[in-house]
């Protein structure tokens, strides 16, 4: 059991952009976060610093409220399961989910039962005598899951481990890590650059880029307030569209306007964005915002000339420019939505989801926050 | 007809390469009066192998050039695997350490002998077997050296991290996981080791006494003022090249399995 905290970390490479800079964050006994960013953000080198597998530069590390710095790999007392598995080439799988209790010296009987629990945990019995070599990419998986679990770590720290499987057994070996969470109960950090991974499995996420931590929260939260374009565009697919102009007053109101586009700010909004009209701002709206039909006075008609269709099956990815524009959009409409390449659609955009960004740094600019989509059709 | 050109082509190659080997064969194995006869086998004999062990002591040489040829291996492959280990993960002394390591290999053996010489005398270990031996394993320890690092390097860092998580100190992890995984790298390495020092000629004439002296200085001293023992001298070449064959079966069955041991995803 262990609650995990970073005080100010920064891990720095000499002659190198990589690293991590300044990171503070704090995790729960039991939680499970998610470390969500591009490669080379950061995160697996954050990971392998709360492991111990590298010194960092600046800061503290503290494990159950102790700063754990120079405390050795071995005696922080937990697991990494890493991207290319690790297993023991040289060792069957008995072998190399035993290996992290023999170095402990745990009494041979005492092994015999751990493994064997795990291995039927994770149904990996059947192949016990096994070397890695001979396993497939999701057998290897499991065998790096149970090396992790016999040991009885306070902690899991996940190295994007999933994504090396195909896309079905990265399917079911979400809900199998969830699963095992829920019943071992013990803290989990996992890596990934994968945004379903991150919004369905964690508590919450960390979202990182070039170093530094952008963001944190539940998922849902962090999808609907976006810190900064940069989480608007990574935490979805298509990505939030994001559209460049200038933010105008308007009668009593302000309007976004673009390129012959103009969209009128929901009145809640006017108060918080006023101080930015007159300038240029992104606009930021989710292609799930579009809708095919108007739905009430937050909701706008936008023109869009269609350039592809991508039928997914249970909704169609309308992706198109804007009219009078060459300003690209995605819209997420249903699968009846039968518009085809070529032609001119025109779509219902609601309004209440939006966010504005600054065009400096990309920061949204902050304004009051709505209930999500699903709250306020529950209402 | 392409193909019988091809395949003639391919036999003519062959028989380059093999035909002065076999005629040493057939060379040591026929009566030393008729080595120069044309005919293609005159007559069996074992005269030359009995010569070369009875009179020649060629079994004695034969032991000094096993127990120089291993002991250098021996003694060089620890250093050598700290080096090629230091050199892989820890990148120690750079770039230049690398070359600087390798560049001791490039030197001529003529500009080394003479001073290993005169250390050698310096410590008494001319004429001895155990002199040789530790010149040789730091002749070899470069060669090896680079070897191994390049097989440390296809370890992914993973498995040692892996291991150090699991419970083991550094070395812990050198020693459990990188050592073993690393074997068929290490027996490869250790072959060839054994080979150069085996088939090592100028340092083992300068540096051994009569009763010390290797194969190759052994095989020297055939040609005596009264000619050369043509004979004896194949018979004992078919037996220096033995251990070599079978060494080279050996180190094939292990660079393949290192090549492919490497796929640890």
């Amino acid at each position: 059991m262990a609650s995990i905290e970073l005080r100010q970390v920064s891990k720095i490479y000499p002659g190198s952009s990589a690293g991590v800079k300044d990171i503070d964050l704090k995790i729960a006994d039991g939680e499970f976060v998610i470390f969500l960013g591009p490669s080379g953000c950061g995160k697996s080198t954050l990971l392998r610093s709360i492991a111990g597998l590298e010194s960092i530069t600046a800061g503290d590390i503290l494990i159950n409220g102790e700063v754990v710095n120079h405390v050795a790999p071995r005696d922080r007392n937990i697991a990494v399961v890493f991207q290319s598995y690790a297993l023991y080439p040289h060792m069957n799988v008995w072998q190399n989910m035993a290996f992290g209790l023999r170095m402990r010296g745990t009494p041979a009987d005492e092994i015999d039962a751990k493994v064997k629990d795990a291995a039927e945990l994770l149904g990996l019995t059947p192949l016990m005598q096994r070397r890695p070599s001979a396993l497939s990419g999701g057998q290897r998986q499991r065998v790096a899951l149970g090396r992790a679990i016999v040991r009885d770590p306070q902690a899991f720290l996940l190295d994007e481990p999933l994504s090396n499987l195909d896309a079905q057994l990265r399917a079911e070996m979400r809900l199998e890590l969830v699963r095992l969470h829920r019943k071992l109960g013990r803290t989990t950090i996992h890596v990934t650059h994968d945004q379903v991974e991150a919004m369905t499995m964690g508590d919450r996420i960390f979202i990182m880029k070039d170093g530094r931590l952008i963001q944190q929260g539940p998922p849902l939260e962090v999808y609907a307030n976006p810190a900064d374009t940069f989480v608007a565009g990574f935490l979805a697919s298509p990505p939030m569209n994001l559209v460049a102009g200038r933010l105008l007053a308007e009668g009593g109101g302000l309007a976004f306007v673009t390129d012959g586009l103009s969209l009128a700010i929901p009145a809640a909004y006017r108060e918080a964005y006023a101080a930015w009209a007159g300038k240029p701002v992104i606009f930021g709206l989710r292609s799930e915002d579009f809708h095919d039909a108007p739905g009430g006075e937050t909701f706008a008609p936008v023109t869009l000339q269609v350039e592809a269709v991508e039928a997914l099956g249970p909704e169609n990815i309308v992706i198109g420019r804007l009219a009078g524009s060459h300003k690209p959009v995605a819209a997420r409409l249903s699968r009846h939505f039968g518009a085809q390449a070529g032609e001119t659609v025109t779509l219902h955009a609601d309004l209440m989801p939006m966010h504005l960004f600054s065009p400096d740094d990309g920061k949204a600019i902050p304004r009051p926050r709505i209930p999500d989509a699903q709250t306020r059709r529950r209402a | 007809m392409k193909r019988f050109g091809l395949h003639a082509g391919l036999w003519l190659a062959v028989a380059l390469i093999l035909l002065p080997p076999l005629w040493v064969l057939r060379t040591s194995l026929v009566p030393e009066s008729m080595a120069y006869s044309t005919d293609v086998f005159p007559a069996f004999s074992l005269e030359n192998y009995q010569g070369l062990f009875g009179q020649k002591h060629f079994g004695s040489f034969y032991l000094n050039s096993i127990i120089v040829s291993l002991g250098s291996v021996i003694l060089a492959m620890p250093f050598a695997a700290a080096m090629g280990y230091a050199f892989a993960r820890f990148e120690t002394g750079g770039r230049f350490g690398r070359f600087l390591v390798l560049s001791l290999q490039m030197l001529p053996p003529v500009a080394l002998v003479l001073p290993a010489f005169a250390i050698l005398r310096t410590v008494g270990l001319t004429q001895s077997l155990t002199g040789l031996t530790i010149v040789y394993a730091a002749l070899n320890m470069p060669f090896l050296a680079w070897i191994l690092m390049g097989f440390f390097e296809g370890i992914p860092v993973d498995l040692e991290w892996a291991a150090m998580t699991d419970g083991t100190t550094a070395w812990g992890a050198f020693w459990r996981v990188v050592l073993p995984v690393s074997l068929p790298g290490l027996a490869a390495a250790g072959v060839l080791g054994f080979i150069l020092s085996w088939n090592e000629f100028l340092f083992a004439l300068v540096l051994t006494g009569s009763k010390t002296a290797t194969i190759p200085v052994a095989l020297a001293s055939l040609q005596t003022s009264n000619g050369i023992q043509i004979g004896k001298v194949s018979a004992g070449v078919v037996l220096a090249i033995l251990p070599l064959i079978v060494a080279s079966r050996f180190i094939q069955r292990f660079i393949v399995q290192g090549l492919t041991f490497g796929s640890v995803k």
